[in-house]
């Protein structure tokens, strides 16, 4: 799991203490600051990779020049609201945040919350990864290992070796290995072979 | 953030992280009370972007960026040198010994080994082509950039170079020297047997982790600094030459 990065943006010193206390008993967090002040709070964003922005409501309406001009900042933002009750008024902007919480809610419905909008990312982050190895590079990458030459890769696998060729070269740009021991020890570290399975090298 | 007005000896007792920048900077110890910018000064060194990377350094969500973009490219260039030279002449020397002792003194079968001290040769040898790819190849480069772009009519040829060439180029093929030593770092506490010798153990995967750390910081300076900083030179210099 990815670490997720948050920064929080509230007036009061009460309600933060207690986000950052269940923020902190979540798998795979960090809160890296806090800010009541608007100033460093912009400086900071821009200088810092974050996932994502608690606020409160009063914050984000000081704040609503900085969204206008910066509408992907609200893909990041979890509002932190009074009441569900007043999301009757809601602004243009309000209704394209990932998700919201309320004042009044129990902690587990802060934990669910946040929960569910971490699994969201992890489904995301590991569906684009372009890092990931397809299955036939899988197997290639596990026949490397088990000390078969390329050409004896071509023939099991029925490829020509021009083939199993342009695949090594992709399973190395993809993974930034080039060595077979470097492969290797990839492999055995992914669990495509154990160690007793890899061919013992000269 | 350090400060130029700290006494020297007062940052590193309280960051040994920062203890590899030294020779980088060859800057020796016994500092005494001399402050931070003095010791700088008396070995010749640029304070601020001394304090530009310490910063960096320490802080691990900085991103470099901003203020290191206030020194010239050659600043920069002899500092990723220098960085060179220290993982060849200091850091990987002393992980190898170290990696070596442990496997001599180690219960592991001959297999085990042979996959350890296998993968950290081959490693080696793709350190050492990574490095020497930039040395020869993209600094003489980037500092040529930096000479033409001073000169009022660049030289046709580099404008031919140019028309060419990007240092995009470079950047698409620059690989993560860190990922494997992550690797070797996994099988040490995952996969192989428990090692008798504890201390040489925790000192290998002590160095691991400061090396792995050091060389993701200094890919951040090539990709996120220097590629940047020379993509907005090379288009500087050919927006100047298409107007003549
Ligand atoms: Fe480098
Ligand atoms: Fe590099």
């Amino acid at each position: 799991m990815r670490i997720a990065t948050f920064i929080l943006h509230i007036d009061s010193f009460i309600i933060r203490l207690g986000l950052v206390s269940i923020l902190n008993r979540l798998q795979g967090v960090r809160v890296l600051k806090e800010f009541k002040a608007n100033e460093s709070f912009i400086s900071f964003l821009e200088n810092h990779p974050v996932d994502y922005i608690i606020i409160d409501q009063a914050g984000f309406d000081r704040l609503v020049n900085l969204y206008i001009s910066k509408p992907e900042l609200l893909e990041l933002t979890i509002l932190l609201k009074d009441s569900s009750l007043k999301d009757l008024n809601k602004g243009v902007l309000r209704g394209d945040v990932p998700a919201t919480l309320y004042l009044t809610d129990e902690k587990e419905t802060i934990v669910q919350t946040l929960q569910n909008l971490l699994q969201h990312r992890d489904d995301l982050s590991t569906k684009n990864s372009s890092e990931d190895l397809s299955p036939r590079e899988t197997t290639i990458v596990r026949l490397v290992s088990m000390g078969l030459t390329n050409r004896q890769i071509a023939e099991k696998l029925f490829l020509s070796a021009h083939t199993v060729m342009t695949h090594r070269k992709n399973i190395n740009s993809k993974l930034g290995i080039k060595s077979v021991s470097g492969l290797t020890i990839y492999a055995i570290v992914n669990n495509i072979i154990t160690i007793e399975e890899v061919s013992s090298l000269p | 953030m350090i400060n130029r007005e700290w006494p020297m000896y007062r940052v590193i007792l309280e960051n040994h992280q920062l203890l590899p920048l030294l020779p980088r900077f060859n800057l020796k110890m016994g500092f005494g009370e001399l402050s931070v910018d003095e010791v700088c000064r008396n070995h010749g060194v640029n304070t601020d972007f001394f304090l530009e990377i310490a910063n960096a350094y320490l802080d691990e969500l900085y991103v470099p960026g901003e203020g290191l973009s206030l020194f010239s490219l050659s600043t920069m260039v002899s500092y990723i040198k220098s960085t060179h030279k220290y993982y060849i002449d200091i850091a990987l020397p002393m992980v190898e010994e170290k990696i070596n002792r442990l496997m001599s003194r180690s219960a592991l079968s001959k297999k085990e080994i042979s996959l350890v001290t296998n993968f950290f040769n081959d490693y080696k040898k793709d350190f050492m082509a990574h490095l020497s790819q930039e040395e020869e190849n993209i600094l003489p480069y980037v500092l040529e950039l930096e000479r033409q772009s001073a000169q009022d009519l660049p030289d046709p040829e580099f404008i031919q170079k140019l028309q060419t060439y990007s240092i995009h180029e470079f950047e698409k093929e620059h690989d993560r020297l860190e990922t494997s030593l992550k690797h070797l770092y996994e099988l040490i506490i995952k996969y192989l047997p428990p090692f008798e010798d504890l201390q040489l153990c925790h000192q290998v995967l002590n160095d691991l982790a400061a090396l792995m750390k050091d060389l993701v910081d200094h890919a951040d300076v090539e990709d996120k600094v220097l590629v940047p900083r020379v993509a907005d030179l090379e288009a500087l210099v050919l927006s100047r030459t298409s107007t003549v």
